[in-house]
């Protein structure tokens, strides 16, 4: 064919009309879209079978009810399960995000590590789990072999109650030291103060749900206290009630917290005089004669005035308290007027059944002994012990008790000597255990008195208020085993990291979480197999105890951590009571008295078992109200105003010297009778307040993680802009504060207390008590990932803790600061 | 103006009780987490930062101690004339005559953003980088709702997924209505102090149509026009003069109460 102009035309138009009349150019446009909306570093969720496992979030001491829901063998996401007793389907910001913590690669141990480099260099080698158990193993054996097995110290942030901490004390005691240190709680603050006045160990049970006043002295009840999932189900369940109908909630705070705006009268005593608040209340109660006479004159110790066995006479708990808590004093020492602490007194003694309660922070803050006392010496004054609605002594749950451990020489001579904390001597007699003494322990001493440190479920460097002389003990200590699954501050340090599962990994268990008023044993149950070369802990100190040999193999004859928890079960299959499963449709407190639903449905422990995995939860829906005989394990066998134990220990203690030197020793500022009773104990800084005119106070956000697991970065998106902006924190001030110090809003500015300065922002905010800053726990990491690492700063290194009188815990919120705008 | 609800359909709207609510941000989590939201290494960037339910803090500015704060959650309000349909040069957001849900087709977005102009609420997010999750953690991703990728706007579709699902099986079982159980948001799920109630507010019989005559019921921006689904509670008159823009002078009284409306 001829090559011209015209069919030169032809082809290309016809060339053209034939593509677009195929469909060619349709395909490529369509599949450009989707090119350019597929690109590989867009995820694309991988698909399977969608399934539930029901399960218990053990993230704290709560047990709330999850459900898991997975595609494949993928954890998708954690919701509240409406059919478990304790939350009702509720569920706290922490455990709505556990999969960020389960899969978030960059903050786990993905298998048991060996430090390479000099410590802090983060050189690390992979070893397999027999060398990592051996080598500890023969460490621990050479310790016995020199007759020290006290130089071997543990650190365990496990709930106290739970089945894994008993284990890593068993294995304490069989190895023959007496140094295993748990981590600082509220709950050892209550159980101090539940010990003294009434002879028992059992743990808090507070029967809120019935209670018609609620009188909370500073407990943050909608701020993450307790199990959070029950509290806030609990205020959803009234909040819609008429104010009449519904429990009226009066709440002592210096912020206007979660709670305090929540309740029905706020109440902003001086921060550390709450104490004296209720002393108050009680002067009006006795003054007024409106306790209950019943209670008082029958079931309790000192109240009036009283004669000792030698014939000393004493002045009684209403005599104190008619002498010096006057509405009047309590004004001036709390800044409440007098007549609004009258009303307070009237409303709680008038109420039905009112409940006072003390409590602070999410779980890990200690409070002060004389102040728990005094609140609950109101619940005294009112008959409020083991009342519907009040405060019930409850029970430990009757799991079944191992064999004995056995010993050997070794270890009975080791356990008999002294604890490096010193609790539970005469110095602190009714301490479990202190974390800032041990370490004073370990920095004063020539060389350290402790070989090998096992630290397992805490992160103490980031989360004690004296981390920088554990920091320092923790330089000196020759060997550190690290049980954590998280590269957190702490298990940077360590020597040897045999990690555990996460959470959703595995199984584990709380009895009775806190708070609960009735009996209930939470299981959790593996939601996915576990990710990495990790180990359940509880099979790792199996499995090393059964390498130490001898006595302390012979203390753990079980062949894994399910075994022990089954074992220790089967104490309550064989009380023959109790429930397994919960519909959902009537709250258990709502039938506590009636006796119903005790029989249980199951007929072997098998199957008792089985449903309990199923179900994770064991509850008896039961409670025995109003005996006061012999619930009292008190020396007087009554409910102690006048604590013999206190006096008893005070007694051991000042042998040998005044009992002025001891009292001062002590920290104990009152004198006389008063020292054995609740009464309102000033704490003085140890700065000097001209210097450092503001107190800065730690706050606990329901919405920022502040414990030992490290926030997940959902929660970051909950948090304001006036609480964290890029990498800076900002505190909450008073406008009045702010414009004394020149600072507005956002400004930088530098807390500077006398141990240590932090760089901040301020956030003027009118709910902030004029002349307190206060700071909120969880960021200023500086381990674990991008998300988390260097946003913030930790408050507590610029925290000057005292010691709380009798208990000798670190007092985390008396430090003084200055703040200097720059 | 002109009312584009048909009363036909569903009409699924939600209540948020402020007295209730205590702000612990519950909500925002179940809601990133059903839907895949993505997460900044610098979440307190709050202009690039994605929350397709968030919530504000509102004070009352009394001083210590008669501060009273409100938590206000957030989510789109799902708006029965919604200003950011019209505007969409690509059709992306369209008002579903069946359910009222205002949707958001990521496939069809361009990202020129009017759609974010045009919503008083500040309820749309856009992606300015590529969906980041830590390493890891696209494991958790639900195949439900698809990743985002960047340059496109999202925002919260009332887990309408859910509604697909639940309309399936009722469809599966031979119904064709729904149950007021059978088609809630993750974020009405997960709220622990059951501060928020969902359900078709066209339908006498849902909990939601009986809520909204609640005195103290009222809406966010009500005066624009664009009637908003998501209805919110309080009884502190403080806060509900704040959900509006008031002249100087102009009767207190008048508040913002949901006007009396047909449908």
């Amino acid at each position: 064919m001829e090559f011209s102009r015209r069919n030169f035309i032809k082809f290309f138009a016809g060339g053209i009309g034939g593509t677009l009349v195929s469909p060619l150019p349709w395909k490529l446009i369509d599949d450009i879209a989707i090119w350019t909306q597929n690109w590989s570093w867009v995820p694309l969720p991988g698909r399977g079978k969608f399934s539930t496992v029901n399960s218990v979030c053990t993230l704290c001491s709560g047990g709330c009810g999850i459900e898991v829901r997975k595609v494949g063998n993928r954890v998708v996401k954690i919701e509240g399960r409406r059919n478990y007793p304790v939350n009702q389907g509720a569920l706290c910001p922490l455990g709505m995000a556990g999969q960020q913590i389960l899969y978030n690669e960059g903050i786990r141990w993905k298998a048991p590590m060996k430090r390479v480099g000099p410590r802090g260099s983060q050189e690390w080698e992979e070893i397999t789990w027999d060398e990592a158990l051996n080598g500890l193993a023969t460490k621990i054996r050479g310790l016995r072999n020199e007759g020290n097995p006290e130089k071997l110290a543990g650190i365990d942030g496990n709930h106290s109650r739970s089945t894994v901490a008993l284990l890593i004390k068993r294995l304490f005691d069989a190895i023959g030291s007496p140094n295993y240190l748990g981590m600082p709680r509220e709950e050892d603050t209550h159980a101090m103060a539940a010990f003294l006045m009434q002879g028992t160990n059992g743990p808090v049970a507070y029967d809120l749900e019935n209670s018609d006043f609620i009188l909370s002295f500073g407990c943050p009840l909608l701020d993450g206290w307790g199990a959070p999932g029950r509290m806030m189900s609990a205020w959803g369940q009234v909040a819609g009630d008429k104010p009449s109908t519904r429990p009226f909630l009066a709440h002592i705070d210096q912020r206007a917290s979660r709670t305090a705006l929540k309740a029905d009268q706020w109440l902003a005593p001086f921060p550390g005089t709450e104490a004296a608040l209720a002393m108050g209340i009680a002067h009006v109660l006795i003054r007024e004669k409106r306790y209950s006479k019943e209670f008082v004159d029958d079931c309790t110790f000192g109240f009036a005035d009283w004669f000792d066995a030698q014939g000393h006479g004493h002045k009684g708990f209403a005599n104190i308290v008619l002498k010096k808590y006057s509405p009047q004093i309590v004004e001036n020492i709390t800044g409440i007027k007098k007549s609004i602490v009258i009303e307070l007194a009237r409303r709680f003694a008038s109420s039905h059944a009112p409940i006072a309660l003390t409590g602070r922070g999410k779980g890990l803050l200690p409070g002060s002994v004389y102040e728990f006392m005094a609140v609950h010496a109101l619940n005294a004054l009112a008959g409020r012990i083991n009342k519907s609605g009040g405060v019930l002594v409850a029970h430990d749950l009757p799991l079944a008790p191992w064999p004995d451990a056995e010993y050997d020489t070794v270890a009975t001579d080791g356990l008999k000597r002294e604890r490096l904390d010193r609790a539970g001597t005469p110095r602190y007699p009714f301490t479990r255990s202190l974390i800032h003494t041990f370490s004073e322990a370990v920095n004063s001493s020539q060389s350290s008195p402790v070989d090998i440190l096992l630290i397992s479920s805490a992160n103490p460097v980031f989360t004690i208020p004296d981390s920088k002389s554990l920091i320092e003990a923790l330089d000196k200590i020759p060997f550190i085993v690290s049980f954590s699954p998280f590269k957190d501050e702490t298990s940077l340090m360590a020597d040897l990291i045999l990690p555990d599962h996460t959470y959703l990994e595995k199984m584990e268990d709380v009895p009775r979480p806190t708070g609960v008023q009735y009996p209930l044993f939470a299981l959790s149950q593996p939601a996915v197999k576990p990710l990495y070369r990790t180990r359940h802990s509880g099979d790792v100190i199996i499995s090393l105890a059964q390498r130490i040999g001898g006595t302390i193999a012979e203390s753990f004859q079980w062949n894994s951590f399910e075994e022990t928890l089954k074992g220790r079960v089967k104490g309550l299959y064989q009380l023959g009571q109790g429930q397994i499963a919960y519909d959902g449709s009537e709250p258990v407190w709502k039938r506590l008295d009636k006796k119903s639903g005790l029989t249980p449905v199951y007929s072997s422990f098998e199957s008792m078992w089985e449903a309990l995995r199923e179900t994770g939860c064991w509850y008896v829906p039961s409670h025995t109200f109003g005996t006061w005989s012999e619930i009292f394990q008190t020396p007087s066998k009554k409910f102690e105003f006048f604590s013999s134990n206190i006096e008893l220990a005070l007694k051991t203690y000042s042998k040998g010297k005044s009992l002025d030197d001891a009292l001062a020793d002590v920290g104990i500022l009152a004198r006389g009778d008063e020292v054995y009773m609740p009464h309102y104990e000033e704490l003085k800084s140890r700065a000097d307040e001209k210097e450092y005119p503001l107190l800065l106070v730690p706050i606990e956000l329901i919405n920022l993680a502040s414990g030992w697991i490290g926030n997940p970065p959902f929660l970051n998106k909950t948090l304001f802009d006036h609480q964290l902006r890029k990498d800076d924190l900002f505190v909450e001030v008073n406008p009045k504060t702010a414009s004394t110090h020149g600072l507005q809003e956002g400004s930088k500015a530098v807390l500077k207390s006398r141990t240590g300065e932090l760089t901040v922002r301020v956030h003027v905010f009118h709910g902030a008590m004029p002349g307190v800053v206060f700071i909120p726990l969880g960021l200023g990491h500086t381990a674990y990932d991008r998300y988390l690492k260097g946003k913030g700063v930790n408050p507590y290194e610029i925290i000057d803790p005292t010691e709380d009188p009798l208990s000798g815990q670190s007092v985390w919120w008396n430090t003084r600061v200055t703040m200097v705008k720059i | 103006m002109k009312k584009r609800d048909s009363a036909k359909g569903a009409r699924y709207g939600m209540v948020i009780d402020l007295d209730r609510c205590t702000g612990c941000g519950t909500c925002t989590i179940a809601c990133a987490a059903e839907n895949n939201v993505s997460v900044l290494y610098d979440e307190s960037d709050k202009t690039r930062n994605i929350n397709w339910l968030k919530i504000y803090m509102l004070t009352n500015g009394k001083a210590f101690p008669h501060t009273e704060v409100v938590y206000l959650p957030r989510p789109c309000m799902q708006c029965g004339n919604p200003p950011c349909v019209p505007v969409c040069p690509a059709t992306a957001t369209t008002n579903d005559s069946d359910d009222g849900i205002v949707s958001q087709i990521y496939t069809r977005c361009i990202g020129c953003r009017y759609c974010m102009a045009a919503c008083p609420y500040h309820a749309r997010d856009f992606n300015w980088f590529d969906p980041a999750f830590p390493k890891g953690m696209d494991r958790y991703l639900s195949p439900e709702v698809s990743p985002r990728m960047r340059g496109v706007v999202e925002k919260c579709s009332f887990c309408h997924h859910r509604l697909m699902s639940a309309k399936s099986k009722a469809y599966f079982e031979g119904r064709r209505d729904l149950r007021e159980d059978e088609y809630i948001p993750a974020c009405v799920e997960a709220c622990p102090t059951q501060a928020i109630t969902f359900g078709d507010l066209n339908n006498p019989k849902h909990r939601v149509s009986e809520l909204i005559k609640n005195p103290s019921a009222f809406r966010l921006l009500e005066r624009l026009g664009t009637e908003p689904k998501v209805y919110y509670l309080t009884t502190k008159d403080w806060m509900r003069r704040m959900a509006d823009n008031y002249l100087q002078g102009e009767s207190k009284k008048e508040g913002n109460r949901p006007e009396k409306k047909n449908g």
